[in-house]
C-alpha cells in the first residue's frame, strides 16, 4: 500500500527530453525494483529449503516404494507397499513407537508442570534477576552428547553414584520395606524411559519456564488486583488468573515440545552400554528416529527406513493437526 | 483489495516445480561408483598410509619399525575398541564411498560379506602370498573367481583359560594336564562348573555369550545354509541356545560380554574359566591387572569341550577408494608375513595363521609367565590341529551373530528363554 | 507488558529463594559432577563410593582426552559449521522477514502461511534421502555437507518477520523510497539497522543449535568430526575395558567449556530472546 503509490506519483513532466528518457529509466528500473525485490528476498529461503529441506522429504516417498540393493548401495526396482508391510509389521518398529510416545509423555508433562512452577517462582520482585534466569537456563548451554554421558555415569546400572546412594538408603528400616534399592536403568525398560525423560527435561524445563515466565509477565496487573479484591490467596490468583491467562502459550510450548519429542535421538544412541547400540539389547528405549537411522544408514534398508520416516511423519502431522485444532477450540473459549 | 488467488497459486506452482527441479537435477548428479578404483596418488611429503584396526591387533611396534624402515611410505594407525563400532562405521563409510582408510581391518565373521561384493574391493593375490596362510583362513577369503581380497592376520584356536587358585579353593585339581582331562566335552565341562560353584564365589565362566560364541564355532552350519539361505531353525543351534539358556542361573554371571560389568568381575576373582582363543590372554591380562592380584593364578588347559574350535582371526583388506593401494598392498604384504605375526604372538598372544609361523621356534616353544608358565606356543599349535569343523559363514553371518549375542544377553538379563529367542527370530526376519 | 507495581505480587520470601536455589543446584550439579570426576585420575573414578571433591588431575586427562580424539580440530569445525550457519541463517532470514512484514507482493500471505507450515516439519526424517543426496554430490565428509541442511531454517524466517513487524514504522521505509533508494539500499539503511538485537538473538540460537547437534554430523561425517561426535568416540575408546570416566567426563566438561563462555557472555541477550519470542510467537 505504501510504495506503489510512492513510485506513481513519480514527477509525469520532464523539464527537457534528455532528463526524460534518464527518469523515464530510473522510473522503469524503480518500478521493476519494487516489483521484483520481494521475491528476489524471499527467494533464496525458498530455493534453499527446496533442495535441503522439501527435496528430501519427496525423495522419502520416493525411496520408500522401492528396494535398495545392501551390497552396492543402489536402488532397486519398484516394490510397491512391500516396505511399508514390512515396517507395519516390524514388532521392533512398534516397540520404538510406544517408547517414543513413553518418552515423550514421561518429558514433556512433568517438564511444563515443572516449568510453569519455577516460572511463577521467578515471576516477582527478585533479587538479582537476571541471574536466576540464567542460572536455570544453564542446562541449555550444555551440548546433550556430554549431558547424556555425564547422566549415563551418574546412572551406571552398577558403579553409578544412584544407584549406590539407593542401594545405601535401601538398608535403611523403612525404606526397605517400601522397596528401594538400585534400579536396572538401562535394562528395564520403563526406567530407561525415565532416564532418558529426566535428561531431556533437565535441559529444556528451564527454557520453557522462560517462555511462560514472558507470558506471565504479559498478564495485565488489574486482573489481579480485582481477584485480590475478590479476597483470592496467592494460589487462588494462579489458578483463577494467571493459568488460564497464559493458556495459549501452554499450547505453543506443547506444540514445540511434540515436535521435538518425537524425534529424540541423542539421548537413547548415547545412554546405550550395549555394543550395538540399537536402544539396548532388548530395543527397550529405541526410539523412532533411531530406528530410521538404525534401519537405513546401520543396516543399509533405505527402502524400509524410508516408509518409518513417512510413517512417523504422517503421524507427527496428524498430531500437529490436533494440536491446531486444540488451540482453535481454547483460544476460541478463551475469547469468550 | 484485488483477488489474488489465480496468480498466487500459479506463483506457487511456479515455485514449488522449481525448487523440485532443482532438487531432481541435484539427485541425478554423478553416482560415484563404488567398484571403480579411485585415481591413485604417490604419498608426498608429509602423507601418511592410513589403516583402521579394531581391539588389540599388536601393531604399534611393529608401525613403528616400519616406518623407521620405509621413509617413503609412513603409516598411521587408528585403533577402534570394539568391532561392532567399527563395523557400523565400515558400513557407513561403503556406503558413502569416503571416509575408508586405505587399509581396512576386518573381523573373520564379516570376510563372507566382503567375499559377496567383491568388486568393491582390491584383488590382493600375488605369488608372494601363495601358501603363506592355513588352508581354511585363504579359503575364506577367496572369491569364486579366485581374487584374494583379504591377508589373514591371526587365527582363533580356542582352549580353555582357568584360575589355578580358584579351583584349588573349590577343591578341584589345579594341574593343567589333569584339568584339560575333566573338559573334553561340554557335559563334563558344565557340570564341572555345578560342581565348582557349590563351593566357591565365583562363576564359572565370564559370560553366556562368551560360552555360546564357543560353542557355535562348533555348529557347521551355525545360521545359514550353503547355498546362503537363513535357517535359525536347526538343531545345532538351538541346543547351543538351550544349553547356554538353562546355565543362566547358577554358572553365568549374567552379564554382557565386553561391558564394564564383565571386565569387573575378571580383576574380583568372579571369574573361574573362559573359552580361551589366542588373543583373549590379553584382554584377560588386561582385565584381572598386571601384575595380577595377590594370589590370582591364571593357567591354560590344553583342551576344549567338545573338540576343537577356532574363535575369531581377522584379516586386513584394502578397499577401492584407496588412493595408494600399490603402497598399502606393500605394508599388508610385510605386516602379515610370519616373521611379524610371531612377534605379535610373543608379545600380545593373538595366535599366528601363517603356516610357517606355526613351526617358528619362537612360536611353538613360547612360554607365557602370566599364565602360570604354561607352554601356550604348544597348546594353541595342538588346539590349532585339533580343529575338525569350521562353520559355514554366509553374508550374513556376522549380522545374524549379533542378534544372537543380543539373545543371550536378554536371557542374562532375566528375559524367558522363548520370549527371547522369538525376539531373536523377528530380529533376523529384519535382516533380510 | 505494563510495569507491575510491587504490591501485586509482593516481594519473595525465603521458600521462593530457597526452592530457586534448589532448581539452580539441580541445573548445575550434574557439570558439578563431570568436572569433578574429570578431575580425578581412573582408578580414584571407579572407587566406591565415589570421590565427591575436585581432585588434582584435570590437565593430565584433559591431555589425555587430546591424545586420544583431535580435541582442536573438532572444536574448529563445530566453529565453522555453527557461525557459517549462524551468519546465513541470519542474513537469509532477515531478508525474506523483511520482504514478509514490510513489503506487499503477490502471493506473500499464502508463502507465509508455507513457511509457518514447514516449522512442523520434522526434517531429521528425511535423513536417509540426504545422506544419498551429499553423497550423490560427492560432499559427504566435508562441513559443507553438515552446513547444508541448516543453511536457512522456516523458524529464522518467522521470527525476524513477527520482530520486523512492529520494529519499522513503514513511514522510515516510505521516506528513504522518497529519497530515491533502491529497494536494497532502503533495506541496507532501514531494516538491517532495526532488525540488529533480533539478528543477534537469531545467530545465537542458529549458533547454538548447530553447534549441539549430533545425529546429522553423525551421519553425513566418516572422518571429520565436530564436537559431539568426537565426545561419542570418545566415550566408545575404553569399551572392552572398565569405562574410563575420568577420560569420558573430562573430555565431555572440555567439550561444554566454549558453550558455557558463549552463555556467560550473551546469557543475558539469549534469555531476553526466548521470552521475547514467546509473547511474539
Amino acid at each position: 500500500m505504501l510504495t506503489e503509490q510512492r513510485a506513481e506519483a513519480a514527477p509525469r513532466e520532464p523539464a527537457t527530453p534528455t532528463v526524460d528518457r534518464r527518469l523515464l529509466r530510473r522510473q522503469r528500473r524503480s518500478r521493476w525494483d519494487l516489483k521484483v525485490s520481494p521475491y528476489l528476498y524471499v527467494s533464496p529461503f525458498f530455493v534453499l529449503f527446496g533442495i535441503v529441506g522439501l527435496y528430501p522429504l519427496v525423495y522419502t516417498v520416493f525411496l520408500s516404494v522401492h528396494d535398495w540393493d545392501r551390497l552396492y548401495y543402489r536402488r532397486g526396482g519398484f516394490n510397491g507397499w512391500a516396505n511399508y508391510d514390512f515396517v507395519l509389521h516390524d514388532p521392533v518398529f512398534q516397540k520404538a513407537l510406544v517408547n517414543t510416545f513413553s518418552i515423550f509423555l514421561m518429558s514433556s508433562v512433568p517438564q511444563i508442570v515443572l516449568a510453569v512452577v519455577i516460572a511463577a517462582l521467578l515471576d516477582g520482585q527478585l533479587r538479582g534477576r537476571t541471574f536466576w534466569r540464567m542460572s536455570v537456563l544453564l542446562p541449555f548451554a550444555v551440548v546433550p552428547a556430554a549431558a547424556v554421558l555425564i547422566f549415563g555415569s551418574l546412572l551406571a546400572d552398577r558403579s553409578g553414584l544412584v544407584n549406590q546412594v539407593l542401594a545405601q538408603i535401601g538398608d535403611w528400616p523403612v525404606l526397605h520395606q517400601l522397596g528401594i534399592g538400585p534400579v536396572a536403568w538401562h535394562d528395564h525398560r520403563w526406567w530407561s524411559h525415565f532416564a532418558i525423560a529426566g535428561m531431556v527435561n533437565w535441559r529444556w524445563t528451564g527454557y520453557n519456564a522462560l517462555i511462560f515466565l514472558a507470558a506471565m509477565q504479559a498478564v495485565p496487573r488489574d486482573l489481579y488486583e480485582s481477584a485480590a479484591l475478590d479476597g483470592g490467596g496467592k494460589i487462588r490468583q494462579f489458578w483463577s488468573v494467571t493459568l488460564p491467562m497464559i493458556r495459549p502459550t501452554m499450547v505453543f510450548v506443547i506444540v514445540t515440545s511434540t515436535i521435538g519429542g518425537l524425534q529424540i535421538f541423542t539421548e537413547p544412541r548415547l545412554f546405550d552400554d550395549t555394543p550395538n547400540r540399537e536402544g539396548g539389547a532388548d530395543h527397550e528405549f529405541m526410539t523412532s528416529t533411531l530406528y530410521i537411522y538404525v534401519k537405513g544408514i546401520e543396516d543399509q534398508f533405505y527402502g524400509r527406513a524410508s516408509a518409518a520416516a513417512v510413517i512417523l511423519f504422517v503421524i507427527i502431522v496428524a498430531i500437529a493437526l490436533l494440536n491446531f485444532g486444540l488451540t482453535r477450540f481454547l483460544t476460541r473459549r478463551a475469547e469468550k | 483489495m484485488r483477488k489474488r488467488t489465480a496468480p498466487t497459486r500459479r506463483l506457487l506452482a511456479a515455485a514449488a516445480a522449481g525448487s523440485l527441479l532443482l532438487g531432481l537435477t541435484a539427485a541425478c548428479g554423478d553416482n560415484s561408483d563404488p567398484t571403480k578404483s579411485a585415481k591413485q596418488e604417490s604419498l608426498g611429503e608429509g602423507d601418511q598410509l592410513t589403516i583402521t584396526t579394531f581391539g588389540e591387533f599388536g601393531y604399534d611396534e611393529l608401525i613403528d619399525q616400519w616406518n623407521q624402515e620405509n621413509p617413503d611410505i609412513q603409516v598411521k594407525q587408528t585403533k577402534v575398541a570394539l568391532w561392532d563400532d567399527w563395523k557400523n562405521e565400515l558400513n557407513t563409510d561403503l556406503q558413502a564411498g569416503s571416509g575408508l582408510p586405505d587399509v581396512v581391518a576386518i573381523e573373520g565373521d564379516y570376510m563372507p560379506a566382503v567375499v559377496a561384493a567383491p568388486d568393491r574391493w582390491v584383488d590382493l593375490s600375488q605369488s608372494e602370498v601363495d601358501g603363506r596362510w592355513l588352508d581354511f583362513k585363504s579359503a575364506a577369503a577367496t572369491t569364486p573367481d579366485g581374487a584374494l581380497l583379504g591377508y589373514a592376520t591371526d587365527a582363533g584356536p580356542e582352549a580353555i583359560c582357568y584360575r589355578a587358585d580358584l579351583f584349588k579353593d573349590a577343591g578341584l585339581p589345579t594341574d593343567r594336564d589333569e584339568v584339560a582331562k575333566l573338559m573334553t566335552t561340554w557335559d563334563d565341562y558344565f557340570s564341572l562348573g555345578e560342581q565348582f560353584v557349590k563351593n566357591s564365589d565365583a562363576y564359572w565362566y565370564d559370560a553366556s555369550g562368551s560360552v555360546a560364541q564357543a560353542m557355535l564355532n562348533q555348529v557347521p552350519y551355525p545360521f545359514e545354509k550353503s547355498d546362503n539361505a537363513v535357517d535359525i531353525e536347526n538343531d545345532g543351534l538351538k541346543n547351543v541356545y538351550q544349553t547356554v539358556s538353562s546355565h543362566v542361573g547358577d554358572l553365568s554371571p549374567q552379564v554382557p560380554q565386553w561391558s564394564d560389568d564383565w571386565t569387573a568381575n575378571f580383576a574380583d576373582s568372579k571369574v573361574a574359566t573362559v573359552p580361551c582363543p589366542g588373543w583373549m590372554r590379553s584382554n584377560i591380562k588386561d582385565n584381572t591387572g598386571d601384575p595380577a592380584p595377590k594370589g590370582a593364578v591364571w593357567d591354560v588347559a590344553d583342551v576344549f569341550p567338545g573338540g576343537g574350535g577356532n574363535w575369531g582371526g581377522s584379516y586386513l583388506a584394502i578397499p577401492k577408494t584407496s588412493t595408494h593401494q600399490e603402497d598399502a598392498l606393500k605394508f599388508i604384504t610385510w605386516i602379515t608375513a610370519p616373521e611379524q605375526q610371531a612377534q605379535i604372538f610373543e608379545k600380545y598372544g593373538n595366535f599366528p595363521s601363517q603356516v610357517d609361523a606355526l613351526s617358528d621356534p619362537k612360536v611353538t616353544s613360547f612360554t607365557d609367565e602370566y599364565f602360570n608358565n604354561a607352554p601356550v606356543g604348544e597348546i594353541f599349535a595342538d588346539r590349532a590341529a585339533a580343529i575338525d569343523v569350521q562353520p559355514y559363514k554366509g553374508p550374513l553371518y556376522s549380522d545374524i551373530l549379533g542378534k544372537f549375542q543380543d539373545a543371550i544377553n536378554r536371557v542374562d538379563a532375566g528375559k524367558d528363554p522363548d520370549e527371547s529367542w522369538a525376539t531373536f527370530e523377528q530380529d533376523v526376519a529384519s535382516l533380510q | 507488558m505494563s510495569r507491575r507495581s510491587s504490591t501485586a505480587t509482593g516481594r519473595p520470601g525465603f521458600l521462593v529463594y530457597g526452592l530457586l536455589a534448589a532448581v539452580v543446584l539441580g541445573s548445575a550439579l550434574p557439570l558439578y559432577w563431570s568436572y569433578m570426576i574429570g578431575s580425578h585420575t581412573k582408578d580414584e573414578a571407579n572407587d566406591s563410593p565415589p570421590p565427591l571433591l575436585p581432585g588434582g588431575h584435570f590437565f593430565e586427562n584433559a591431555r589425555r582426552v587430546l591424545d586420544t580424539i583431535d580435541f582442536w580440530q573438532a572444536l574448529l569445525n563445530s566453529l565453522i559449521v555453527a557461525t557459517v550457519c549462524g551468519v546465513s541463517v541470519v542474513f537469509f532470514s532477515t531478508l525474506a522477514g523483511y520482504s514478509f512484514a514490510k513489503l506487499r507482493f503477490r502471493g506473500s500471505s499464502t508463502l507465509m502461511g508455507f513457511v509457518v507450515m514447514t516449522m512442523a516439519i520434522p526434517t531429521q526424517l528425511a535423513t536417509v534421502p540426504l545422506f544419498v543426496l551429499m553423497r550423490n554430490y560427492g560432499l559427504l565428509d566435508t562441513l559443507a555437507a553438515v552446513a547444508l541442511p541448516t543453511l536457512v531454517t522456516a523458524f529464522g524466517v518467522f521470527f525476524m518477520r513477527q520482530y520486523l513487524i512492529d520494529a519499522i514504522p513503514d513511514e522510515l521505509i516510505e521516506a528513504a523510497r522518497v529519497d530515491g533508494a533502491s529497494m536494497l539500499r532502503t533495506f541496507w539503511s532501514v531494516a538491517v539497522p532495526a532488525a540488529r538485537p533480533a539478528m543477534a538473538i537469531l545467530f545465537l540460537f542458529t549458533f547454538m543449535t548447530v553447534w549441539t547437534d549430533y545425529m546429522w554430523p553423525l551421519v553425513a561425517l566418516q572422518d571429520t568430526e565436530t564436537l559431539p561426535v568426537a565426545l561419542d568416540r570418545l566415550a566408545l575408546t575404553g569399551q572392552g575395558q572398565t569405562t574410563d570416566y575420568a577420560l569420558v567426563l573430562c573430555g565431555a566438561g572440555l567439550a561444554t567449556i566454549p558453550l558455557l563462555i558463549l552463555f556467560v557472555v550473551s546469557g543475558r541477550q539469549l534469555v531476553a530472546g526466548i521470552m521475547q519470542g514467546a509473547v511474539k510467537g
